[in-house]
């Protein structure tokens, strides 16, 4: 194939990708209507963590900042959706909207300081705010305390028909801004922007001499990732309805980055591996936790176990995540092959 | 004036504890540049094998060297069986820098889910062996008591110990020596292999004393999902960043500027602002001093 033709349609391939995700909402929505209320529940999980799964993979894979803290982005998020949508009675998009911008610009202010961070420094940082930040709310009256804010987004619209459900309604809402948040994402990494993060995660130094600015590079990924952080937040406080600190404990966290690293933390692609593994998680455990004797010990630790065990897995013999170890193997074939 | 007493001694215990948990940090970094998050996991379970060996002998006094000797082997094997494995296969790749970090966070958790396992989710009470209600000088009863002073001898006991070991012993000029330059020291002879495994061992007991020592001074039980050792675990970092993260003495100065910093705030400012001022003394000191108040070098590297 000649190099222009190549060109063309790797451009073609690009125009495609919007009906792409067209084509893929309306699958989706379709699907929503066959399974049962619980399963579209989790589909509302599913589509949150996509969200949160790809703000750490924006950050990390693609700019090369480890964050241990998101749980505590989240929360933020999940709060000034919450307060905005108490105090000032604003319609749903407007709280996700106030979610994101309240959190890009937290994570700008972080982000300015971790710029100058390497890599454990900023693991520490980060964590140190995942452990502190969820008990500051129990401080302050206007946060809720222990038992939090109450998040509701409001019943579904009435002619989408009587028997439209509550969580159907939850899995709409997500499903669509996860679609349009990875939309969006897909066409920044592949912008300047994009190739400016590869450029400095590749070689700090050759890209620092072919005149990228470091510092603003990295501050712009943290604004980024954080309000995609904040988004997720928003969602998660909208399907359990609150936000209270115990729901972003630092394992929270933690369940976010083997989220990612479980999709391969240097692609975009294989981001709803680590989501559905994410929610199948806690039901494999339980289905085990029945077959080892069902004793109390075992049921409450299993989740936590298999998480962090299968991060520990996947970092020690797959550490760029499935889809890329698969991708490296076909062309490694394909190579293998031409030489022949 | 007798507030501000309490307040300095308050803090030079709690103090003496980060600085404990500061050296772990600093030993594990010194030898591998790993910040090993699952440090807090093994304190963990080493305090929870100090409470069953409080059980079996009925002593703290046992069993508070036998938990250090405890965490030490722990840490040694994880550092035989898990990060030797794990360093090599993440040599190369985008996730070289990041694989160990995520590596230990792992680690953490897997070790909190075998406590849970065992022991299950409930409270576990440790009493420590000594009264923590304050000595009485005539009218007035200080905060500062017997378990405090033990908790304070024991902790410079500790450094003692490492400080004699680090410059009177032939191990800690090994020791030193491969901090310093792993590949040199392996072409003078050294074993550096064994000597990082050491490094661990050390830490591991270092650790093991910080929880067994916190746990009565704080709030006297354990639990898996404990925020106090998550406290721990973050405190320690601050403070072994404070002192430059590569420097014991550094980790012992941090350790005490932190606690007195957080005994001033409880006393004066209140409690809802501790962990804030304690976040903001760490982003100060990483954009101010990065190397930490001890570093001599430069920059940090890397």
């Amino acid at each position: 194939m000649h190099k222009a033709q190549k060109k063309q349609k790797k451009q073609k391939k690009q125009s495609n990708h919007i009906v792409l995700f067209i084509f893929f909402a309306f699958a989706i929505f379709l699907l929503s209507n066959r399974v049962d209320e619980f399963r579209v529940y989790q589909g509302a999980s599913v589509a949150m963590f996509v969200v949160a799964i790809a703000s750490i993979i924006l950050l990390t894979g693609y700019s090369g900042q480890v964050s241990l803290g998101h749980g505590a982005l989240l929360a933020i998020g999940g709060y000034s959706a919450a307060l905005t949508r108490n105090y000032l009675d604003a319609p749903v998009w407007i709280c996700f909207a106030v979610a994101i911008l309240v959190t890009a610009a937290f994570g700008a202010a972080l982000g300015t300081a971790a710029a100058r961070l390497s890599g454990p420094y900023l693991a520490g940082t980060t964590l140190a705010l995942a452990v502190g930040l969820p008990s500051i709310a129990n401080q302050f009256s206007v946060l809720g305390g222990e038992q939090g804010l109450v998040f509701y987004v409001g019943f579904p619209p009435m002619r989408l028909g009587e028997d439209f459900t509550q969580y159907k309604w939850f899995f709409w809402i997500a499903a669509s801004t996860a679609l349009i948040s990875m939309w969006w994402l897909q066409n920044i990494l592949r912008s300047r922007y994009g190739r400016t993060w590869r450029a400095v995660r590749a070689n700090e130094v050759a890209a620092e001499l072919a005149g990228i600015k470091i510092g603003r590079s990295k501050v712009l990924a943290f604004t980024l990732s954080a309000g995609l952080a904040g988004l997720a937040g928003a969602l998660l406080a909208m399907t359990i309805s609150h936000v209270f600190p115990s729901a972003f404990p630092l394992t929270l966290s933690f369940l976010l980055l083997t989220g990612a690293v479980l999709s391969g933390i240097t692609t975009l692609g294989g981001v709803i591996i680590g989501a559905v593994a994410l929610v199948a998680i806690p039901q494999i455990a339980d289905a085990i936790a029945i077959g080892l004797g069902n004793s109390e010990n075992v049921v409450a630790n299993l989740p936590g176990f298999l998480v962090s065990a299968l991060l520990i897995l996947t970092v020690l013999f797959v550490p760029n995540g499935p889809v890329e170890q698969m991708r490296a193997k076909r062309d490694h074939k394909i190579a293998h092959s031409r030489k022949l | 004036m007798m507030q501000l007493i309490n307040t300095i001694l308050i803090g030079v215990t709690s103090g003496a504890i980060y600085s404990l948990m500061a050296i772990a940090m600093v030993l594990v970094w010194r030898s591998t540049r790993v910040i090993n998050f699952a440090q807090a996991g093994m304190a963990l379970l080493s305090t929870y094998i100090g409470y069953e060996l409080i059980q079996l002998t009925g002593s703290y006094w046992i069993a508070l060297p036998l938990a250090m000797l405890a965490g030490a082997l722990i840490s040694a094997l994880i550092e035989l069986l898990f990060m030797r494995a794990l360093l090599k296969h993440t040599s190369q790749g985008p996730i070289a820098s990041v694989a160990p970090i995520i590596a230990t966070l792992g680690l953490l958790g897997v070790i909190r889910a075998m406590i849970g396992f065992i022991w299950g989710n409930q409270d576990l009470i440790l009493r420590g062996p000594l009264s923590n209600v304050g000595y009485t000088i005539g009218s007035t009863t200080l905060v500062f008591s017997p378990l405090k002073l033990f908790i304070i001898t024991w902790v410079v006991a500790v450094m003692v110990g490492l400080t004699l070991l680090f410059q009177r012993t032939n191990l800690g000029l090994s020791l030193r020596a491969s901090a310093h330059s792993p590949e040199i020291s392996r072409l003078a002879g050294v074993r550096v292999d064994f000597i990082r495994t050491i490094g661990w061992a050390l830490a591991g007991a270092a650790g093991a004393a910080a929880g067994m020592l916190q746990t009565p001074n704080g709030i006297g039980s354990i639990f898996p999902d404990s925020l106090e050792f998550s406290l721990l675990l973050v405190f320690g970092f601050i403070a072994a960043v404070i002192g430059g993260l590569d420097s014991l003495v550094g980790a012992v100065i941090g350790g005490l500027i932190l606690g007195l910093v957080v005994a001033f705030v409880l006393t004066y400012v209140g409690g809802s602002l501790v962990f804030m001022i304690a976040f903001a003394l760490l982003i100060i000191v990483l954009i101010v001093r990065p190397q930490g108040i001890i570093g001599v070098k430069a920059g940090r590297r890397a």
